[in-house]
């Protein structure tokens, strides 16, 4: 008796602790956030958020995130089927290298890349003869958005492809069907929701990518500014209600996100 | 002959799976490939299947080499160890799969599944999904599906393994039942010797990647050729000095004996017995009831020994000394095995 009375106390104070750490570094924020945008009235709200340079930098997150969420569906699908359905030499190291992007600083990435394709780099003139800029432009914000976000939909899927081992895929193939078919009809189904789970995660990310996007974008107002980009210039220039405009923006994509997530979680443990 | 494999090896990494495997099997006949885990006998299925390819030797299906055939172009029909149903397929569509895949018209794809889901016995199960089904009823899901495409040659890799044993003896029968009606040549693969012997035309048994012996499975259990498969049937005792046991004549250059439960008489004492001058005393060590039967562990010197006594016979009790005597034992030379008659049972027949 008294055991359990003991145990029932621990379960209230971890869930008081729990609620008390959600509230203080999350509610209390995101209310500190939307406050403070709608502090001097819906106008100013509504002016710092139609913005020129406000809609602009929202137009470039969209844009970097799809374009980032696309390469990485694309590339997370074939490194995931080829980690889990091939075997080959140095397949543990690519596993490996997948992950490097989570490991790495975003800064340094960042960095990497303004080495890369930067003026001191020995492919710049190539890049400059043929008129490809990276650095400071927005292909580099997009660069930096997709080595970031690189391993989430492949570490979704891993796993899953892994537990459903190769037989049904074997069993397709042997009756004929080619690649395509089988990818289609027999390992699709199956990683259907952990699929969309990962691209959720990837545009979260995506989204609120800072660092390294930071590093490569140069701060060109209305020509490279993210939204996270735009929103530290606001602040840094005393603006404080237009930066808190701009950050609820986010923050609205972020709880649309959050939804979609938590319907896909739904959805496929129902599926399960 | 139809499928042939001449000198097939294969490794992985350091663990050779095929060694030098040579076979052929003819048109229509249901082969077992038999070993113990690790053989190599699923390499070899997988092999000819088309899923592996051997580091050297030819497979050659119906006259052709297949090596570079890829396994899709090959028309086999294969029954996976956990059947590989398509989970988010219903057993129509697993059934159809094949044919969808070879762009059949719609019209004779669905008599074709209606004629299999018929066939395996599953009417009215056409919209279930695998995991609405039983495990019997999956492998005939995936034997049907296996068939839809009209194969000429069927692959089935332990086909009953993932079945409860009072299901798969149903299962064996219908499935041999089967195959025999349909004509198509099969193999499976098997590690369970009651299986293989019951199921297959003819056995091909596997050992540590290479082929022991071929025939059928009378020939093969009646007349086994290495020590391997002397010993593999059935639970077989070791003596290492046959001499011990009166009556069998030395032969030179020999080594341990194998002996099937089947071979060893124990009697009580007092019991009437034909050939007690040949019988040598043992201690019961071991009674075990085995449903149909008792089984004994009798030790005679150092021999232990595996034997049975019917139901209706009187009881034996641990401890008791009882007379052992043995019809015939395998006497190994190297990896070859022969077969040794009691001397006695022949000056009786003389008798007689």
């Amino acid at each position: 008796m008294e055991k359990n009375e003991g145990s029932k106390i621990v379960k209230w104070i971890l869930i008081g602790i729990s609620v008390l750490f959600a509230f203080l570094f999350l509610i209390l924020p995101l209310y500190t956030v939307i406050t403070d945008a709608l502090r001097s009235g819906w106008e100013t709200y509504k002016k710092a958020v139609t913005d020129e340079y406000a809609i602009k930098a929202a137009t470039l997150t969209v844009e970097a995130t799809v374009i980032a969420v696309l390469i990485n569906t694309i590339f997370g699908l074939f490194a995931a089927w080829t980690v889990t359905k091939f075997r080959f030499r140095g397949k543990k190291l690519l596993t490996t290298m997948i992950d490097i992007p989570v490991t790495v600083s975003p800064i340094i990435a960042g960095l990497i890349f303004v080495l890369t394709f930067g003026r001191q780099s020995p492919i710049y003139p190539y890049l400059q003869a043929w008129d490809i800029k990276i650095v400071f432009a927005v292909p580099g914000i997009i660069l930096a958005t997709v080595f970031v976000t690189f391993p989430f939909i492949s570490r979704e899927l891993i796993p899953v492809l892994e537990a459903q081992g190769t037989d049904e895929e074997e069993a397709a193939a042997l009756m004929g069907a080619n690649v395509f078919t089988i990818f289609r009809r027999v390992t699709f189904p199956h990683i259907k929701w952990a699929f969309l789970y990962g691209v959720v995660l990837c545009a979260a990310r995506a989204m609120g990518e800072f660092g390294a996007v930071s590093v490569l974008s140069g701060h060109l107002r209305g020509k490279t500014n993210t939204l996270p980009l735009h929103v530290e210039i606001l602040f840094n220039e005393f603006k404080y209600v237009p930066a808190f405009a701009v950050s609820s923006i986010l923050v609205m994509m972020a709880i649309v996100i959050l939804i979609i997530r938590s319907v896909v979680e739904y959805r496929g443990r129902r599926a399960e | 002959m139809y499928v042939e494999l001449k000198n097939i090896n294969k490794s992985f990494g350091n663990f050779k799976a095929s060694d030098n495997v040579s076979f052929s099997i003819e048109k229509g006949k249901l082969i077992g490939l038999l070993g113990p885990s690790g053989s190599g006998k699923t390499t070899i299925l997988r092999m000819i299947a088309g899923l592996e390819t051997p580091d050297s030797g030819e497979i050659i299906i119906d006259g052709k080499v297949v090596n570079d055939i890829p396994a899709s172009k090959r028309g086999i029909g294969f029954v996976f160890q956990n059947y590989a149903l398509f989970r988010y397929m219903t057993v129509y569509e697993n059934i159809a799969f094949g044919l969808r895949v070879r762009k059949d018209d719609k019209k004779s794809i669905d008599k074709r599944v209606k004629e299999l889901i018929s066939l395996v016995g599953l009417d009215g199960m056409d919209k279930r999904y695998p995991s609405q089904l039983s495990g019997g009823q999956r492998q005939r899901v995936a034997f049907a599906r296996a068939l839809a495409p009209n194969p000429q040659l069927l692959l089935l890799d332990e086909p009953f393994a993932a079945i409860d044993a009072k299901v798969r003896q149903e299962l064996r029968s219908w499935l041999k039942d089967m195959i025999t009606k349909l004509g198509v040549t099969s193999i499976f693969v098997t590690h369970d010797q009651d299986e293989a012997i019951e199921v297959a035309d003819e056995l091909i048994i596997t050992n540590n990647g290479r082929i022991e012996q071929t025939g059928t499975p009378l020939e093969i259990y009646q007349n086994p050729e290495t020590a391997f498969t002397a010993s593999f049937f059935g639970q077989t005792s070791i003596i290492d000095d046959y001499t011990q046991f009166k009556t069998f004549g030395r032969i030179e250059n020999t080594g341990k004996a194998i002996v099937r439960p089947e071979f060893v008489k124990i009697t009580k004492k007092g019991e009437v017995q034909k050939y007690r001058s040949s019988a040598v005393e043992g201690v019961v060590l071991k009674t075990l009831f085995r449903g149909s039967n008792i089984e004994l562990s009798v030790r005679v010197g150092d021999t232990v020994l595996n034997a049975r006594r019917a139901l209706d016979e009187p009881h034996v009790k641990v401890g008791e000394t009882v007379d052992v005597f043995l019809y015939r034992l395998f006497v190994t030379s190297g990896d070859k095995a022969y077969i040794v008659e009691n001397e006695s049972l022949r000056e009786n027949s003389i008798v007689i």
